[in-house]
C-alpha cells in the first residue's frame, strides 16, 4: 500500500504529525463554528442564563448585593392576610337581637382578661358578654375588640346580630403560608365570621397590572392573527390574478413591512392623536359625529387596544399577503386546471385545493407572525407606551417597565420570562402540527 | 358516442397566431395522436379541447354537440396532465373520488367506481397512500386512473410519459394502448415524442407552425410523408436529405453525384430528395439502387444494427448497417440507394412529388 502522506525530504515524525493537524478537517472545521459559538454564547446564552439568575433574586436598580430568593418573584402568593368582614355577635331570640343592637353603642364595653397565655377579648353588652377574639397581645386582642364595638355598622338580620365591615375589612396580621393563616383564623376568632385570605405577596402574578398585561399580549397576538389572516387571504388571492400593474401593487403593498416602526409609528401617533386625529376630522366633516363625541384613541381602554391592533395589522398583514401569494404561486396550474376539469367552482377550488396546498407555508408564517406580536414591545412603546393607566401594558412593555422604569431587575426578569414557556409551548405545538400535516 | 370536431379552430395570443384555423374529425372511440416539434400548438388545440383556453375562432362539437364556450366541467371529458396534477394533500382514493364527489356521484357508485378503476390499472395497493408516497410510474397511474374514473366520452392526455424514465416510458405506451382497447372513451393525446405516435395511435395528427400537415396511420404517414417536414420528423434516425436538379432522367445532386429516378419528373425542376436510412444499402445488388460513393464517419453500433455516419460528395448521411459491418472510420465504401423507396420533394413548397 502506498503511504498516505509521501515520505519527502521533511524527515522526522513531529513535521508529519503538524502537517497531519492542519490537514484534518475536524480541527478546521472547529474554527469555522468557533465565531458563531462565540457569539452565540455572547450574545444569546449568557443573557438567557442571566435574566433566569435575576429573575431568581431581589435584584433592583441601586442595590449593591442581590440575594437569592428562589421562585418567590414568579409565585403567586408571598404572604396571606386573614380578613373579616362580618362578625355574627349573636344568633338567637329576634327582639334579643334587635336589644343588642341597640344597646351596642351606649353601653357596650370591651374587656380584655388574659387565658393562659394569650388574651381574650369579649364585649359587654347590657347582660351578655360575647367573647370575639384572642390574640397573643393584649393590646392586639383589645384594639381588634374595640374596633368590632365601635368601628363597624351594627345590623339586624332576623334574630342575628352582625357586625359588619363595610369599608375596611378587619386585618389579624400577615402569615407566610395559607394553613397558617387558616390556623390563626381558628384560633383568633371567637365569634361566628365571614372571613376569607387576602394575598399581598410581592410575586409577578400578585400584580393584577401583570395579569392585565398576560391578558393585553394574548388578545394583541391573537387579535391582530385573525385579523391578518381575514384580509391576507383575499388579498393574497387578489394579487393571484394577472393583471395590469399587479407588481406595482405588490411592491406598494410591502412598505408598511418594510418601513421601521419607529417612523411610520410617529405618523399613526398623529393619525391617533386625541386633538388632531384626522380619522376626527373626517367624521366631524362628514357630519357623522359631532366635535363634542370624538374619539381618544390612546385616551380609552378599549380604544387604545383597538388602535394597537389596527397599527400592527397594517403592519403585519403584508407579511402574510406575501406568503400566501407566495404558497398559493406554488401550486402547479395544472393541478388548479385539473380541479376546472373535475368541476370544481371557484370557491371548491379553494376550499378544497388551494387552501390546503397552502397551509403549511400559512402555518409557517403564523409561527413567525405569532413570535413577532407576542414579543412586540416597539409598537406598543411608541403608539400607548401601555396606557392609559397601564390599560394596554402587554408582557414585553411590563417587563421593561418594572424591570427597568421602576428597578425592579428580578421581576423584570421573571415578567420577560412567563413569555418564556407560552412561547415554547405555542411554537412546538405548530411544528408538531406541521410535521404531521407534512406526513 | 363521442366524436370530436374541430371546425376552423384558431387560436390568438394577442398578435400571435397558435393555432391557425384547423379542422379535425377525432372519430368516437379512436385514439388520436397530435404530434409535432414544441412550439407547434398540439398542446394548445388540446388545452382548447378541454375548454382550458378560449378559442379566437371555429367551433369545437364533442358527440354533436357545440362546446366552444362551454366551461371544462360541462364538456363530457377527462384529462391528465404532463406533471400527473394530483392532489398532494390527498390519498389516492380521495385523488380518485373528488371529480365524482364534487358531482355528487353516489357513495357506493363511488367506490364501485374505484374499485374497478384501481383493478385495471394496477392502484389497488396504493389507494390510502399520498402521492408523494408513490413512484414515478406509480403517480402516472393515479393520473390516469383519476382520468378513467369519471367515465367521461373523451380522454385528452397531455403528454404524459414525457416525465418517466425511458424504460417506464416504454412500458407504459404498452399499458395505455391497452388501456384504450378495454375502455369505450375516445382519446386525444398529445406527444412530441415520434415514437409514441407511431406506436400508439390509431391516427396520428402531424402539426407545424399551428396547421395541420397530414393526418394518417402510422404506416401511412412513414410511408407517404406528404411534406419534407413529415418525412424529417417521423422515422429514426432520421431521413437523409439531398438538394439537387433534374437533370438527364435522374437527379443531380451536390459534388456531381448523379442518381437515376425510376420514374419520369420534369427537367429542370429543384427537388430534395429524401431517402431513408435503412434504404441505403452497402451492397450493390437491387434493382433501382443508385450508387455513392462515401467515407465512412462515426459507427454507432446498436447490437442488431449499426447506425453508420458517412459523408458524401453530396452532403454527410446516416445509415443503417447490419450489426458487423466490418468498417472503421476513414473507410471508403460505396453505398446504394433503394430509389425505389426514395421520396421526393419539391423544393419551394416543399411538397412530396
Amino acid at each position: 500500500m502506498r503511504p498516505l502522506v509521501a515520505p519527502t525530504a521533511v524527515s522526522g515524525a513531529p513535521p508529519m504529525q503538524r502537517l497531519a493537524f492542519f490537514e484534518r478537517e475536524g480541527p478546521f472545521g472547529y474554527a469555522l463554528v468557533l465565531p458563531a459559538i462565540l457569539y452565540l454564547t455572547a450574545f444569546i446564552a449568557y443573557p438567557f442564563a442571566m435574566s433566569i439568575w435575576l429573575s431568581m433574586t431581589d435584584a433592583s436598580a441601586g442595590a449593591s448585593k442581590w440575594n437569592y430568593i428562589g421562585l418567590d418573584n414568579y409565585s403567586k402568593v408571598e404572604s396571606w392576610e386573614l380578613i373579616a368582614n362580618d362578625f355574627v355577635i349573636f344568633d338567637g331570640d329576634k327582639a334579643e337581637a334587635q336589644r343588642i343592637a341597640d344597646q351596642h353603642k351606649d353601653e357596650g364595653k370591651v374587656v380584655t382578661a388574659p387565658d393562659g397565655d394569650r388574651f381574650k377579648a369579649s364585649l359587654q353588652i347590657g347582660s351578655h358578654t360575647i367573647p370575639v377574639v384572642e390574640t397573643n397581645g393584649e393590646d392586639d386582642a383589645t384594639y381588634l375588640a374595640t374596633t368590632i364595638l365601635n368601628d363597624l355598622d351594627w345590623q339586624v338580620h332576623g334574630g342575628k346580630v352582625v357586625a359588619h365591615a363595610a369599608d375596611s375589612p378587619i386585618s389579624f396580621g400577615t402569615f407566610e403560608k395559607r394553613g397558617d393563616a387558616n390556623d390563626a383564623r381558628k384560633k383568633s376568632v371567637l365569634v361566628d365570621s365571614t372571613t376569607h385570605l387576602k394575598a399581598n405577596g410581592t410575586g409577578v402574578q400578585q400584580d393584577p397590572n401583570f395579569l392585565l398585561a398576560v391578558k393585553n399580549t394574548l388578545k394583541y397576538t391573537f387579535g391582530t392573527e385573525l385579523v391578518k389572516l381575514f384580509f391576507g387571504i383575499p388579498c393574497a388571492l387578489l394579487l393571484y390574478k394577472k393583471f395590469r400593474g399587479r407588481q406595482l401593487l405588490r411592491g406598494l403593498l410591502v412598505i408598511p413591512w418594510v418601513i421601521p416602526i419607529a417612523i411610520s409609528g410617529q405618523a399613526w401617533l398623529w393619525i391617533l392623536d386625541s386633538t388632531y386625529s384626522v380619522i376626527n376630522w373626517l367624521l366631524v366633516h362628514a357630519g357623522i359625529i359631532s366635535p363634542a363625541n370624538i374619539f381618544n384613541f390612546r385616551g380609552d381602554a378599549n380604544l387604545a387596544m383597538f388602535s394597537l391592533v389596527v397599527v400592527n395589522v397594517w403592519r403585519g398583514f403584508p407579511f402574510t399577503t406575501i406568503v400566501i401569494l407566495a404558497g398559493l404561486t406554488s401550486i402547479p396550474d395544472e393541478i388548479i386546471e385539473r380541479a376546472r376539469l373535475d368541476g370544481a367552482n371557484a370557491l371548491q377550488r379553494f376550499w378544497y385545493v388551494m387552501a390546503p396546498m397552502v397551509r403549511p407555508i400559512l402555518m409557517v408564517s403564523l409561527l413567525f407572525s405569532v413570535v413577532f406580536s407576542f414579543t412586540d414591545f416597539n409598537t406598543i412603546w411608541i403608539i400607548t407606551r401601555g396606557g392609559p393607566y397601564d390599560q394596554t401594558q402587554v408582557l414585553s412593555t411590563y417587563a421593561y417597565q418594572v424591570g427597568v422604569n421602576a428597578g425592579y431587575l428580578g421581576k423584570g426578569a421573571a415578567i420577560s420570562l412567563f413569555l418564556f414557556p407560552i412561547m415554547v409551548v405555542t411554537v412546538f405545538g405548530m411544528l408538531q402540527w406541521l410535521r404531521r400535516e407534512n406526513m | 358516442m363521442a366524436d370530436v370536431v374541430l371546425d376552423k379552430v384558431v387560436k390568438k395570443f394577442g398578435e400571435t397566431e397558435v393555432v391557425a384555423g384547423i379542422d379535425l374529425t377525432v372519430r368516437d372511440r379512436e385514439f388520436c395522436i397530435l404530434v409535432g416539434p414544441s412550439g407547434c400548438g398540439k398542446t394548445t388545440t388540446l388545452r382548447m379541447i378541454a375548454g382550458l383556453e378560449d378559442v379566437t375562432a371555429g367551433d369545437i362539437r364533442i358527440a354533436g354537440e357545440t362546446v366552444t364556450f362551454k366551461p371544462p366541467r360541462d364538456r363530457d371529458i377527462a384529462m391528465v396532465f404532463q406533471s400527473y396534477a394530483l392532489y398532494p394533500h390527498m390519498t389516492v382514493r380521495k385523488n380518485l373520488a373528488f371529480a365524482l364527489e364534487l358531482r355528487r356521484v353516489p357513495k357506493a357508485e363511488i367506490n364501485k367506481r374505484i374499485s374497478e378503476v384501481a383493478e385495471i390499472i394496477g392502484l389497488t395497493p396504493l389507494l390510502d397512500r399520498k402521492p408523494r408516497q408513490l413512484s414515478g410510474g406509480q403517480r402516472q397511474r393515479v393520473a390516469v386512473g383519476a382520468a378513467l374514473v369519471r367515465q367521461s366520452g373523451v380522454l385528452l392526455f397531455d403528454e404524459p410519459l414525457s416525465n418517466l424514465d425511458a424504460k417506464l416510458r416504454v412500458h407504459m405506451r404498452v399499458e395505455l394502448k391497452r388501456l384504450h382497447q378495454q375502455i369505450k372513451s375516445t382519446m386525444v393525446y398529445v406527444t412530441h415524442d415520434q415514437v409514441e405516435a407511431m406506436t400508439m395511435g390509431d391516427r396520428i395528427v402531424i402539426m407545424n407552425a399551428g396547421k395541420i400537415i397530414q393526418v394518417g396511420s402510422a404506416m401511412e404517414v412513414y410511408e407517404r410523408p406528404a411534406t419534407r417536414f413529415v418525412a424529417g420528423f417521423i422515422g429514426t434516425p432520421p431521413m437523409n436529405f439531398f438538394e439537387g436538379e433534374i437533370r438527364n432522367g435522374g437527379i443531380a445532386l451536390g459534388g456531381d453525384v448523379q442518381v437515376a429516378l425510376p420514374r419520369a419528373v420534369e427537367a429542370g425542376r429543384k427537388v430534395t430528395l429524401g431517402v431513408r436510412p435503412e434504404h441505403i444499402s452497402l451492397h450493390a445488388g437491387k434493382p433501382h439502387a443508385a450508387k455513392v460513393p462515401s467515407t465512412v464517419e462515426v459507427l454507432e453500433p446498436l447490437g442488431n444494427r449499426t447506425i453508420v455516419t458517412a459523408r458524401s460528395p453530396a452532403g454527410v448521411l446516416q445509415i443503417e448497417a447490419e450489426a458487423n459491418p466490418g468498417l472503421k472510420p476513414g473507410d471508403a465504401i460505396e453505398l446504394w440507394f433503394d430509389m425505389s423507396r426514395a421520396h421526393l420533394f419539391d423544393q419551394a413548397s416543399e411538397c412530396a412529388l
